[in-house]
């Protein structure tokens, strides 16, 4: 039995009146590729919100590598291992390229800030080791060519595509993508599909994602979670999944009488 | 040659304080109008060293910028801890800019208040001011380009992103306002042996939002904007002097031309160094740059 990166449980969180999340108990283990779906407003990236610390659960548990995180600062969070990408891309958009990944691979300088103001040594090495880090993750995912454009000019999917490299750039222990392939149309959905297979074949990440196309999470996911109104609904592979009623009736029942009609 | 000592001075301590701000506000984000309050403590503490502890000048200096950053962290602390931007962090510091200036005001031991402190020795010369600009200048340059840099940058364009990729943004900003006071209360320390004489009416919102808009009119995102700025600003109204009371209308007007024309500022995004000046002569020798076409396409 593999390891458990992450674990929920009975994870709530309330705005006012509205429970969000309601008692979710989420399993994750090492090298799973989780898909968590579910209609709009069910809580999915509420869910991520938790996990990365964006909000503070109201009650339950969240627990990362066997500690008890749930509360705990966004920022230190992540240099526990946990990055995301976001639903409306978050780049840096003055920046270049090579910056945005940059800041994924050191968050954090590898020296002080007298070396920083009088460029000692240790900050010029540190700076060309982490311009060269990062040019190999932009080589990885195929954006080396534009390495030195602004990222706020890139074309959309691959401002999509330049987050997943900045995320992965910290050198995460758990993913979390939140509608990779929003916009996407189903030629360039194939394309993303193959590309996060592969991306998980190699490097064995640990990997929720969000989304809405239903042939990228059938496609990719042996484990799924459907979630609603807050709530979990259903949780096993693709074919359980569609075979289970009530997520038919919640979810894809709608969508597949429209397709059928 | 006096006159124009005097505006090399003031123009040099003038390009101090704003390059630090450049720091604060066009690298990090946060607006400030309240850094006077670090030039007067900056110039009082320069002072009070020299005048009433025989302390050497240069020592007096180095306390300025230290007793400066160090009073930083006293709004700091509590303004960037509960996330205050934008508007509410420019109040928080107007606030703190006229909670000095009115402490100096009412504080008549050692320093006499409102009435001013005198007897400060004339030592601050254009030489001097010369070498602390370009000094200061290349530690900021060296400062922005570092890792530290970027991340103020990263906070500016997308905070969220960037302490969720592991800033630690609170301290990040802590550093960017430190520095920038630093540079404050150093000039305020060339400022006070400069005039022989400090009065915290020299350091009214008024002294601020000259320093701010120094950043404002060079550019975001850059140093040798605000640097040119500072010192254009401290000039200008020396060269339009013939027109009596009309020259602040001028001044003002102009601002308002390249807020329209230049939102980003006359340098935004841009810096002068010699990547840049090369640029400039492929230009006029005829060679284009494909590259540097920004294009928009998809994109939202």
């Amino acid at each position: 039995m593999a390891e458990v990166v992450l674990a929920t449980r009975d994870l709530s969180v309330q705005f006012g009146g509205l429970k969000a999340v309601n008692r979710v108990n989420l399993t994750v283990e090492r090298g799973d590729l989780v898909g968590l779906i579910g209609p709009n407003g069910a809580g999915k990236t509420t869910i991520f919100n938790l996990i990365t610390g964006a909000i503070a659960p109201t009650e339950g548990e969240i627990i990362f590598r066997g500690r008890q995180i749930g509360g705990k600062r966004p920022d230190i969070l992540a240099r526990m291992g946990i990055s995301r990408t976001f639903q409306n891309i978050r780049l840096f958009p003055q920046m270049s390229v090579l910056e945005n990944v940059a800041i994924g691979l050191h968050s954090v300088p590898k020296y002080t800030i007298i070396e920083a103001l009088f460029r000692l040594p240790r900050a010029v090495r540190s700076d060309r080791e982490v311009n060269r880090k990062a040019l190999e993750h932009l080589a990885r995912v195929g954006l080396a060519d534009h390495w030195a454009d602004k990222a706020g000019s890139l074309p959309y999917g691959l401002q999509r595509k330049l987050e997943i490299a900045r995320a992965l750039a910290a050198s995460p222990e758990l993913l979390l993508l939140d509608e990779p392939a929003a916009g996407m149309n189903n030629e360039e959905c194939q394309g993303f599909i193959t590309f996060l297979r592969q991306l998980h074949r190699e490097t064995g990440l640990t990997i929720v994602l969000i989304e809405h196309h239903m042939n990228v999470v059938m496609d990719l996911c042996p484990r799924i979670y459907v979630l609603n109104l807050g709530e979990v609904l259903a949780e096993g592979d693709p074919r359980e999944i569609q075979n289970n009623p009530s997520v038919i009736k919640a979810y894809l029942g709608e969508r597949r009488r429209t397709a059928s009609a | 040659m006096g006159y124009l000592n005097s505006i090399l001075i003031l123009g040099g301590i003038n390009v101090l304080a704003v390059v630090g701000v450049a720091v604060l506000t066009g690298y990090t984000g946060l607006f400030t109008i309240g850094h006077a309050a670090f030039m007067a403590i900056g110039g009082y503490t320069a002072a009070v060293l020299v005048v009433k502890l025989g302390q050497p000048f240069w020592l007096a200096l180095v306390a300025a910028g230290v007793a400066a950053a160090l009073s930083s962290l006293i709004v700091g602390y509590p303004t960037l801890r509960s996330k205050l931007k934008g508007d509410y962090f420019a109040i928080a510091m107007l606030g703190f800019g006229e909670a000095v200036r009115l402490i100096l005001n009412n504080t008549y031991a050692v320093i006499n208040g409102a009435i001013g402190f005198t007897g400060i020795p004339l030592l601050t010369t254009s030489t001097l001011v010369i070498i602390l600009d370009i000094g200061g200048i290349i530690l900021i340059r060296n400062f922005v380009i570092s890792q530290y840099g970027k991340n103020c940058v990263a906070i500016r364009e997308q905070e969220v992103a960037a302490e969720l990729m592991g800033i630690d943004v609170m301290k990040t900003k802590l550093w960017a306002l430190g520095i920038s006071a630093f540079y404050a209360g150093v000039a305020g320390g060339l400022f006070a042996f400069y005039m022989t004489y400090l009065a915290p009416s020299m350091f009214t919102s008024s002294k601020s939002s000259d320093l701010l808009a120094g950043v404002v009119f060079g550019g975001i995102n850059s140093i040798t904007g605000p640097v040119l700025a500072a010192f254009f600003l401290v000039v200008l109204p020396e060269l339009l002097r013939f027109l009596f009371v009309w020259r602040l209308v001028i001044y003002g007007l102009l601002f308002v031309i390249i807020m329209i024309f230049r939102p980003q500022g006359l340098l935004g995004y841009r810096d002068i160094n010699w990547a840049s000046l090369k640029q400039l002569l492929a230009r006029f020798n005829g060679g284009r740059r494909p590259s540097q076409a920004v294009t928009r396409e998809g994109g939202r």
